[in-house]
């Protein structure tokens, strides 16, 4: 299969895995974060929540697969693609915790960073494996 | 600023990679240890998995005991992360006096399905998975007494979570929906039941939440699956034994999970009986429950008549995986073996005649009550018999500190801790003072997230050469074993020091003096947490790319003449794939 093409496919299981995450994240909170908010702040396009998402969704399909491929070979714990994309989830997570932050406080907080971290490495396992599994 | 984080997201990506670049050309590596050869695992590995269905088809029609073992396993697992979150969501509510995370009533939602969820749905299944795999192993049994029967019992088992839990999905699903522009009003209904899992009436009869009819309805289906595999557990175990195993040489694991079985026969259709007539209580204005008919006593009669034998159901096989791998790595015999058999028979039928030891502050007859609390203090013995065993076994013996072994060891110490607090639980006078209390909590928990689900990571490492054929990361599983000790006397020794000092167990909020307590109670749940996650990251990962096994006597039983069954068909499974002589694999 075409490197791209693998990319997207494992870009497409790896959005399911998060947005999986995210949802349970947003259900759990009760209605003490909204994911979609968080989400719109990372984009810088605060108070569309429902282009937020759908913009989301094609930066976690494309956009950062993309960017996976551009930068593989020089990412760290290879060569396994899968750990690789650990790492380079981890790196979008963090930023995607910082980043989105906006007003969450307390022990709120916990939970939030916890989960959305977690979401981005479970991201990035199911991206990469699928990814280095479609190489045959 | 439009598109920001994604802008930092690509500048600390080129970072990442520009500085790992920069290490690489100062020499560091970090490469992971391939010693096969760089083989990245694709599908089957197996050889006689090639005559069964492929794909997803394998797997919802299966009636290999290996693969519904495995089953129960991921459906155990998912549960058991299900019911984690939860718990570190209580956790999290409770690093603060006020209830300023969620709302008291969310709290309530929290403890209710988190205990449900883990009493019912994930030790339950994890236990059966892994007898379901290796049960006819050591038994030399074909397979089980009815396969399909076994598969059917798995089966009910998603649809009753999702009955017993449908208020996350519903409300998920419903988010999902309401996006779209789409309202489907019975989904925004269904709220987190807030009665305990103990489901006391009359709160739970009073309640106007539908998901209460549905918990019932899923925790009754849950119980027809549970009976279902005790069933088949005990006729593959008493008739389907092969030619060579007579009675005498049934293994410690599967005596343990006869004994469960057979309470599973006798509690769980009375669960069953019960719940249905809650449900009828609730929904036709029967009064089996009400101050005019049965009264809420008997709720509680029945329910512990159920609840009780209950944790030995979920405790005795935990024993008997201790008395199993720890002697493997003691390079002894089990001491005492029969005692540990009869040991294990008696608490089957003494965990009948303790259950009033719930209900000492109801104010039932002193005489009645007394009596409760003598049958508890006597069932404290062969548990008691069983520490000194495992004890013994260790004694003068090689000790080998594997992964397994930490967890075992660990379990003992636990489950001391467990085990007495429990005797003075069942002495009358202090259960007085102490009941409902964090004490309590700290009890349960100290058997309950100790030698329960310690004991089931040591076999998911003790066996992992046997289900995968692959080998894990030994190290990093041993420090999920001590990060899992550690966090577990931190985390519940916190509570019951709380309850010895009188703070009451189900409330969002709490007196500021115990904060210091309840935060590191929850920095200790946060390192068990921790510890799952590397275990998850271990199982998984290893399954990819761990180093195949090739040697069957991955843990030099052979030099103990402790070999056992499932380790002998593992070796002959290695021949067919490998050839005798440890060649390259033909297939793959
Ligand atoms: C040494 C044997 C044991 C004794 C004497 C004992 C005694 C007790 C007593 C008297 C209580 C009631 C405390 C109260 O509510 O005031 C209790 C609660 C409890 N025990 Fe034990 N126990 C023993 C072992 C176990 C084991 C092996 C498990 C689990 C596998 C367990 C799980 C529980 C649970 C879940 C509760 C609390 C139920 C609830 O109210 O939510 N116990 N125990
Ligand atoms: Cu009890």
């Amino acid at each position: 299969m075409h490197r791209a093409l693998r990319a997207v496919t494992g870009g497409l299981v790896g959005t399911v895995v998060l947005s999986g995450f995210l949802l349970v994240l947003d259900t759990q909170a009760r209605g003490t974060l909204s994911v979609a908010a968080v989400v719109g702040r990372f984009l810088g396009i605060d108070g569309r929540p429902l282009i937020a998402i759908a913009l989301f969704a094609i930066v976690t399909v494309v956009l950062w697969p993309a960017l996976f491929v551009a930068v593989e070979g020089y990412l760290p714990f290879g060569p396994d693609p899968a750990t690789r994309a650990v790492a380079f989830a981890a790196v979008i997570g963090i930023v995607f915790v910082v980043v989105g932050r906006g007003s969450i406080t307390g022990p709120i907080l916990v939970i939030y960073v916890g989960f959305s971290v977690l979401a981005h490495l479970a991201y990035g396992f199911a991206f990469g494996s699928i990814y280095g599994r479609l190489a045959g | 600023m439009i598109g920001g984080g994604i802008v930092l997201t690509v500048i600390a990506v080129l970072l990442v990679a520009g500085g790992t670049r920069f290490l690489q050309t100062k020499g560091w590596s970090a490469p992971i240890p391939r010693p096969d050869g760089g083989y990245l695992s694709g599908g089957e590995t197996d050889t006689e998995h090639a005559e069964k269905q492929s794909g997803l088809l394998r797997w919802l029609t299966t009636v290999d005991h290996k693969d519904i073992g495995i089953l129960y396993l991921v459906f155990g697992t998912v549960a058991a992360l299900w019911g984690g979150t939860e718990a570190m969501m209580i956790r999290t509510e409770l690093l603060t006096p006020t209830a300023d995370v969620w709302t008291a009533a969310t709290y309530n939602g929290l403890f209710t399905t988190h205990g449900i969820t883990m009493l019912f749905f994930f030790v339950t299944p994890v236990f059966f998975g892994i007898a379901n795999y290796f049960l006819p192993l050591l038994l030399n049994a074909d397979d089980m007494a009815f396969p399909r029967i076994n598969a059917i019992a798995f089966w009910m088992l998603p649809p009753s979570l999702l009955l017993a839990r449908a208020g996350l999905p519903a409300d998920a699903l419903g988010k999902l929906l309401s996006t779209v522009g789409v309202k489907i009003p019975f989904l925004e209904a269904l709220h987190p039941p807030e009665t305990g899992w103990t489901l006391y009436a009359p709160l739970s009869i009073q309640s106007g939440n539908p998901q209460v009819d549905l918990l019932l309805l899923g925790l009754h289906l849950s119980g027809i699956a549970t009976t279902l595999g005790a069933i088949n557990f005990i006729i593959t175990i008493v008739s389907e034994r092969g030619e060579n195993i007579g009675w005498m040489d049934v293994d410690i694991f599967s005596w343990t999970m006869l004994s469960t079985s057979g309470i599973i026969l006798f509690a769980f259709p009375l669960l069953g009986s019960a719940v249905i007539m809650m449900l009828l209580d609730r929904n036709l204005g029967t009064t089996f429950y009400l101050v005019e008919g049965g009264g809420p006593i008997l709720w509680q009669h029945l329910f512990w008549f159920f609840g009780h034998p209950e944790v030995y159901i979920i405790f005795l096989p935990a024993t008997g995986l201790v008395s199993f791998i720890l002697p493997k790595f003691s390079s002894r015999k089990l001491f005492g073996f029969k005692f540990i058999v009869y040991s294990t028979l008696a608490i089957g039928v003494l965990s009948f005649g303790v259950w009033a030891h719930h209900m000492f502050t109801t104010g039932i007859d002193p005489r009645i009550r007394m009596s409760f609390m003598f049958v508890s203090l006597a069932i404290a013995v062969p548990s008691a018999v069983k520490v000194f065993n495992w004890i013994s076994t260790m004694y003068d013996g090689r000790i080998r500190l594997t992964a397994p072994m930490i967890f075992a060891v660990g379990s003992i110490g636990t489950f001391i801790i467990g085990g007495v607090t429990g005797v003075f639980l069942a002495a009358i006078p202090i259960d007085l003072v102490v009941h409902d209390t964090y004490f309590v909590v700290g009890h349960f928990h100290f058997i309950l997230m100790a030698i329960i689900p310690m004991m089931m990571f040591a076999a998911s490492y003790y066996w992992y050469p046997i289900i995968t054929g692959r080998m894990y990361d030994q190290l990093l599983a041993r420090l999920q074993a001590v990060l899992t000790i550690i966090g577990v006397p931190i985390t519940f020794g916190s509570m019951l020091i709380m309850g010895a000092l009188g703070l009451p167990r189900r409330y969002a909020n709490y007196p500021d003096q115990f904060a210091l307590l309840q935060q590191i109670a929850s920095v200790g749940a946060f390192i068990i947490g921790i510890g799952v996650l590397l275990w998850l990251w271990n199982m998984v990962q290893s399954y990819r790319v761990g180093p195949r096994v090739r040697d069957a006597d991955v843990w030099n039983l052979k030099r103990d003449d402790a070999f056992t069954r499932e380790w002998q068909w593992f070796e002959e499974k290695l021949a067919d794939r490998y050839g005798t002589d440890g060649g390259d694999p033909d297939d793959d």
